[in-house]
């Protein structure tokens, strides 16, 4: 077993979420398509804000034979409209770059070279193994059908375990997805992420879970403060995302404008 | 002028050289090297212009392309030609030029191996209508033809090494497809070819099937359709791509206005652009490798600036040596225009010395510069790593047509004898008297 996997593993292991090696399934009758939705609609419920959404995320991308990379980021959302914006903070080379979503259209600007890029929606953030939707609002029931995989011990928790098949004419980055969810509190622990061709593309650990009061949702909303993403094609390759500073009150109109991006670089 | 008069004019001049021996060898000698040269250094940019269209036209384009972008929303481009096959009707009828086409898949993805990654442009081709590709190609390990096969790939000596792989590795090559949906297909390496500089180190080469299945393309799309004509249509590039362009256009085709650039330089451009659906782009081989023809415009520039030094050099040769004669033979010029001979008769007299005498070192430097570039052609030269970059060959290869040789006997001979025009006419305007009296 190479160093990387081993390191992986261990790190797995530290945040507790690797299969206990008791009894991995245990006997229970098989939840109902309708169940299954349902269950899918509580996860993303849970994580759903119904208003605007603020955080600081910090994010290390560990890569073979090259040097670690570290962003401190801002990032912001509207659930209204869907907008979604990234302004990356740090380092000070890639300070006042962002990301922005307008309507079904992601743009990146580079302030060294005062352009607009549009790309897809399924762009690496910052090169990094992390996606846009890693950021966003939980979506699972409206573009993945689920088929139940039984439970699974992960560690200490017990763990429901789904298999998402992404739903026809959804434009999706994984079309098919792996999902452990706590049973007890309805939180993802575990994603694996597919390829078109079944090949396993990537691992995300979610050891640590949060909540927040949001006036907006008049409720508490959920979000994972740390999620570990392992390459599993390039298995050296790694990314720790931390999400901090969550501020779920209402934003400024005008953030997500190129302007306003714009003006972090000025 | 009758030609007896004529042959003995030609016989006066040809004894005059003889006479005067050391001189005429000794400008003969430099007239005949600075052709060599001539011939040498237009032979090389003449050898790696041709290289580079034959390596490019194998490897990346074709001399006319009909490629272009699909765009599934205004964010999301991918290099695909549609209905491919009703494009070529519309080629096939509008270029009858044509010698033949090829298509071609294009992409760009991940290939990982055991040990290491690297991104590389993933090239889809049918091996078995490449009727091309295995005459410039010089494998180092495997067999071309099974990339017939589905799942297998050729890649270049240089990434084979940065992926640490061998003929019959496996090697995984991850991609979004063109609805940004990732995949990935597993692929075994069936043949390792020599680097061919710039264009080898980020291309590679896959069956379009499988270059199909990573992307999710169906049967009926493709990359590109290139467009192969023969040497003698080469001029015509720009007019065949102006008129294939129009007639693309009258067939209900959208067509993205020209840019002389390599299809991958135009993702940023056409992702900002706020169209969706199909648009066709029709481009030439210039095009396609305009990021690396800098190279052969600053070989041509370099050459241009040495044959300027040359034909200078040349020039004030032949003026000096054509002074120090008419000093030496001032008496026998007085005694010629004493005895009747008009000044016209003396200019002629002279030039025409001149003009034999680049005639023969001409001839000599071109058939001697064109014996050097066979012997460095047949030595098969290796040209040093980093120049076959650019050069994209591991040898050097000159590359000398009869019509330069001719070109390069005309134009020195015609520079020889311009520069002993003026101290020709200086000679011809002597008067007798002064002349016969000259001592020195």
């Amino acid at each position: 077993m190479k160093k990387q996997t081993i390191a992986a593993l261990l790190a797995a292991f530290a945040l507790n979420l690797l299969p206990g090696p008791a009894p991995i399934r245990r006997a229970q009758a098989a939840l109902t398509s309708a169940q299954l939705v349902e269950l899918l609609k509580l996860v993303d419920d849970r994580q759903k804000n119904n208003g605007d959404w603020r955080a600081a995320a910090y994010l290390e991308q560990k890569e073979k034979d090259k040097v670690d990379t570290v962003y401190e980021t801002e990032y912001f959302r509207r659930s209204s409209d869907q907008k979604f914006m990234i302004l990356f903070t740090k380092p000070k080379s890639s300070a006042g770059q962002g990301y922005l979503r307008i309507d079904k259209n992601l743009w990146f600007y580079d302030p060294s070279v005062g352009k607009w890029e549009r790309r897809t929606e399924r762009e690496r953030i910052g090169g990094t193994n992390s996606r846009r939707s890693d950021f966003d609002e939980s979506r699972l029931a409206e573009e993945y059908d689920p088929s139940d995989e039984g439970e699974e011990k992960l560690g200490a928790y017990t763990a429901q375990k789904l298999m998402l098949k992404g739903k026809p004419g959804q434009d999706l980055a994984f079309p098919v997805i792996r999902i452990w969810i706590d049973k007890e509190n309805k939180n993802v622990l575990k994603r694996q992420e597919f390829a078109l061709s079944g090949r396993l593309l990537r691992t995300s650990y979610y050891p640590k879970w949060k909540k927040i009061y949001s006036p907006s949702k008049k409720g508490d909303t959920w979000y994972p403060e740390e999620i570990r993403f392992y390459d599993e094609v390039e298995k050296a390759n790694q990314t720790l995302v931390m999400i901090k500073s969550v501020d779920p009150n209402p934003l400024p109109q005008n953030l997500f404008t190129k302007a306003w991006l714009e003006s972090k670089s000025r | 002028m009758s030609t007896s008069k004529l042959f003995v004019d030609l016989t006066i001049a040809f004894r005059n050289l003889v006479q005067h021996r050391r001189r005429t060898l000794f400008l003969g000698a430099a007239i005949s090297a600075v052709t060599a040269l001539l011939v040498l250094l237009n032979g090389l940019s003449t050898g790696v212009r041709e290289t580079m269209i034959d390596t490019a036209t194998t490897l990346s384009t074709g001399h006319v392309n009909v490629g272009g972008f699909y765009k599934v929303t205004a964010g999301q481009a991918a290099p695909v030609v549609t209905d491919y096959k009703k494009v070529l009707a519309v080629v096939e009828k509008t270029v009858p030029e044509m010698a033949f086409a090829v298509h071609r898949g294009r992409g760009w993805a991940k290939l990982v191996s055991d040990t290491g990654s690297m991104q590389a442009g993933i090239t889809g081709i049918d091996i078995r209508s490449e009727p091309k590709f295995s005459s410039v190609l010089q494998l180092e390990s495997g067999k071309l033809d099974d990339l017939a096969q589905p799942g297998t790939i050729l890649l270049f000596d240089n990434q084979a090494e940065k992926l640490g792989v061998k003929v019959g590795d496996a090697l995984t090559i991850s991609a979004p497809t063109t609805r940004g949906t990732n995949n990935t297909i597993d692929v075994r390496v069936v043949a390792i070819a020599h680097s061919l500089g710039l264009l080898s180190t980020w291309n590679c080469f896959i069956p379009i099937e499988s270059l199909r299945a990573l992307y999710q393309i169906n049967q009926e799309s493709t990359g590109v359709i290139q467009i192969m004509l023969n040497r003698k249509d080469f001029d015509h590039i720009p007019a065949i791509a102006a008129r294939l362009r129009q007639a693309l256009d009258q067939a209900g085709y959208r067509i993205m206005e020209p840019d002389p650039r390599a299809f991958w330089m135009k993702f940023q451009s056409v992702s900002r652009e706020d169209w969706t659906g199909q648009k066709l782009d029709v481009t030439n081989w210039e095009d396609e490798i305009s990021f690396m023809t800098w190279t052969l415009k600053a070989l041509q520039g370099m050459s241009v600036v040495l044959i300027v030094i040359l034909v200078a050099i040349i020039i004030i040769g032949i003026m000096n040596t054509m002074w120090i004669a008419i000093r030496e033979r001032t008496r026998e010029i007085g005694t010629l225009r004493a005895i009747g001979m008009h000044r016209r008769e003396v200019l002629w007299m002279f030039l025409l010395e001149s003009l034999m005498l680049g005639l023969g070192a001409t001839i000599g430097g071109v058939l001697a510069g064109a014996a050097i570039a066979a012997g460095l052609n047949a030595a098969h030269l290796p040209v040093p790593t980093g120049l076959q970059f650019f050069l994209m060959s591991p040898h050097l290869h000159l590359s000398v047509h009869g019509s330069l040789m001719v070109r390069s006997v005309v134009l020195i001979t015609f520079i020889t004898g311009l520069a002993a025009f003026y101290p020709s006419l200086k000679a011809a305007r002597l008067r007798p008297v002064v002349a016969m009296s000259h001592f020195g």
